[in-house]
């Protein structure tokens, strides 16, 4: 009787159910269509966008120098912000005292000063100093206790006034204000990583230095890239702070100066919006690439394509494994 | 397992790696008065312990009674408070000179762990690296030949735990099993002189513990020292020379294992067995 049932029981029918229905979607997908319509109408009807105007200047060799200097800053301000963070982010972590405690002074410091005041700070630095020499510390002080006038034991200097003019200045004040915020943001990708990994490198006999670069980093970078991201779309849109500085090569500046030269500033804003939208886009996909090559080992699409080979073989498709 | 395990174990036999060829020469370990404490928490008090080489030495006892802390203080991975460790004649974690002890600095310790291999509960393997990756990486920062010899001296141990077929696979992907005798490949790769296991099965399901129990005694048979903390009261039996329980951070009873679980002579390894039993 038991056998019977077994081999004679056949597959029941698929299941075909009325599913939930959801009309409140349908409610918001017309309040959204309205909207939609409305803010198009605006775009098409109102003379005072001047689309001709916009599309005339927004690509005229001032603005793409703007474009330029706007992805420039923000590629070395990043990258000098990534290695100063990842200094600092050690640094923080380390067993010497000292260290420590300049990571956080570093840390504290340049968090508290706003982006701004940073770059108006950098572009004026050269009424401190109108030379930057380096040499020995207190030499004339030290020539003075022994009785040598102007006694001087500096080997290299430059005037401050090249130095620190326009690019220099900018890239200084971005790129130490966001090593400050990427070594938090560093420091807490790596103690993210269970200790377990760091005891067992250390077991296998790897020096710190080793687990760090070899075991540890790799892992952190998995919560290291997603906030390193947004940094760098909020670091290519506070290059338009470096207007301070000043600096004139740069995407916001040159579009305004447009607007404001013709009169008629609100088309150059529109534009601006849009390259600001179309460098975030790139910079989106740049992201996700990157996040899925830390995210080996780990992540779904790992599954999914073990998932995927796994059904292959079972249907034969030509495996050799 | 495989073939590869069974002539493994007759080289192992035929090898006479058994205690007693070694038994009057020195100590592979020996732990002498070692105090330990986290905080006010005393974790080791006044333990003694000597490990012959080749020999398999047991740990038993309830769990916080320092059998970990034990295993973690003879590699050097927590600093002891009182006492000495010696492996292989060497003083772990200081040097002896001119009446005082120095601490050595961090490249020496890494060196002294690179004679100890050393397996963990919960596997800590690299998760963003192959199993052919982690069984190569320590053997590749220590510089121990060119990456094609270590490659195939990876392979070689990989195959020997019985995982030639996946070599390329991330362990997300190994079940918790196979992930185990990663490990025991990875700490083998750096051809230890000694081998620490802590709980190595005790994160596994039922069924998948003898495949590492296997390649366990498989080890103890090709004559490598090893102290394995564990609850498999089978293996410490089978595959024990000698037999330590800890209770409270000190050793209780000692002797030979099928002495002990078969006739335990003091009260708390007594209630300890017959729960664990």
């Amino acid at each position: 009787m038991a056998e019977a049932a077994t081999t004679e029981r056949a597959r029941p029918e698929p299941i075909t159910a009325v599913p939930v229905r959801h009309p409140w979607r349908w409610v918001a997908v017309a309040v959204l269509a309205v909207l939609v319509a409305m803010f198009v109408h605006m775009l098409v009807t109102n003379d005072n966008l001047h689309w001709s105007f916009m599309v005339d200047n927004m690509f005229r060799p001032p603005i793409i120098e703007g474009v330029r200097g706007t992805i420039l800053l923000t590629i070395s301000s990043m990258a000098v912000g990534l290695v100063l963070g990842l200094v600092v982010a050690v640094m923080r972590l380390s067993a010497n005292p000292i260290l420590r405690v300049v990571a956080w002074v570093y840390t504290w410091f340049f968090r508290a000063v706003p982006r701004l005041v940073l770059l108006v700070l950098c572009g004026n630095l050269g009424i401190l100093w109108k030379r930057i020499e380096f040499g020995l510390p207190f030499d004339r002080q030290i020539g003075a206790l022994f009785g040598v006038d102007d006694f001087t034991a500096r080997f290299y200097g430059v005037d401050s006034l090249s130095l620190l003019s326009g690019f220099t200045a900018g890239l200084l004040g971005l790129a130490l204000s966001e090593g400050a915020y990427m070594a938090e943001i560093i420091r807490a990708g790596i103690q993210s990583v269970d200790p377990g990994q760091s005891e067992a490198a250390a077991a296998l006999g790897l020096s710190r230095g080793q687990a760090l670069r070899r075991i540890v980093l790799p892992q952190a970078m998995r919560v290291i890239v997603p906030p390193t991201g947004n940094e760098t779309i909020a670091m290519l849109k506070d290059t338009s702070l470096v207007a301070a500085v000043p600096i004139t090569v740069e995407l916001f500046y040159q579009l305004r100066a447009v607007g404001v030269r013709a009169f008629d500033p609100f088309p150059m804003l529109v534009a601006a919006t849009i390259w600001y939208l179309f460098l975030t886009s790139i910079l989106l996909v740049l992201q996700y690439f990157v996040e899925r090559y830390f995210a080996r080992g780990y992540g779904r699409t790992e599954r999914a394509r073990m998932r995927l080979r796994e059904i292959a073989a079972e249907t034969g498709g030509g495996g050799a494994a | 397992m495989t073939e590869t395990t069974d002539a493994a174990r007759t080289a192992g036999t035929a090898g006479g790696g058994a205690p007693a060829a070694t038994a009057a020469a020195e100590p592979m370990v020996r732990v002498e008065n070692v105090y330990k404490s986290f905080g006010r928490l005393r974790v080791l008090s006044g333990i003694d312990l000597q490990v012959r080489p080749g020999e398999v030495c047991v740990v038993l006892g309830p769990s916080g009674s320092g059998k970990s802390t034990l295993l973690r203080c003879i590699n050097h991975l927590e600093k002891i408070d009182a006492g000495r460790i010696w492996v292989d004649g060497e003083l772990i974690g200081y040097r002896q000179r001119g009446g005082k002890l120095h601490e050595l600095r961090d490249k020496e310790v890494a060196a002294q762990r690179r004679s100890i291999g050393m397996v963990f509960q919960r596997f800590n393997l690299f998760p963003h690296m192959t199993a052919l990756e982690n069984v190569m990486e320590a053997p590749l920062c220590a510089r121990l030949g060119t990456k094609a010899e270590i490659r195939e001296r990876a392979l070689a141990l990989l195959r020997r735990v019985g995982l030639g077929d996946k070599v390329d696979t991330y362990p997300r992907q190994l079940s918790g099993g196979q992930q185990q005798r990663v490990a025991i490949a990875r700490a083998l790769a750096m051809q230890p002189k000694l081998m620490l296991f802590d709980e190595p099965t005790s994160a596994l399901d039922p069924e998948l513990v003898g495949e590492v129990l296997d390649v366990m005694k498989d080890l103890a048979r090709d004559g490598m020292t090893m102290i394995v903390v564990t609850h498999e009261i089978g293996f410490a039996r089978e595959v024990g020379d000698h037999l330590i329980f800890m209770d409270g951070g000190q050793v209780v009873e000692a002797g030979p294992p099928r002495e002990v679980i078969a006739e335990p002579k003091h009260e708390r390894t007594r209630a300890f067995l017959a729960k664990v039993l």
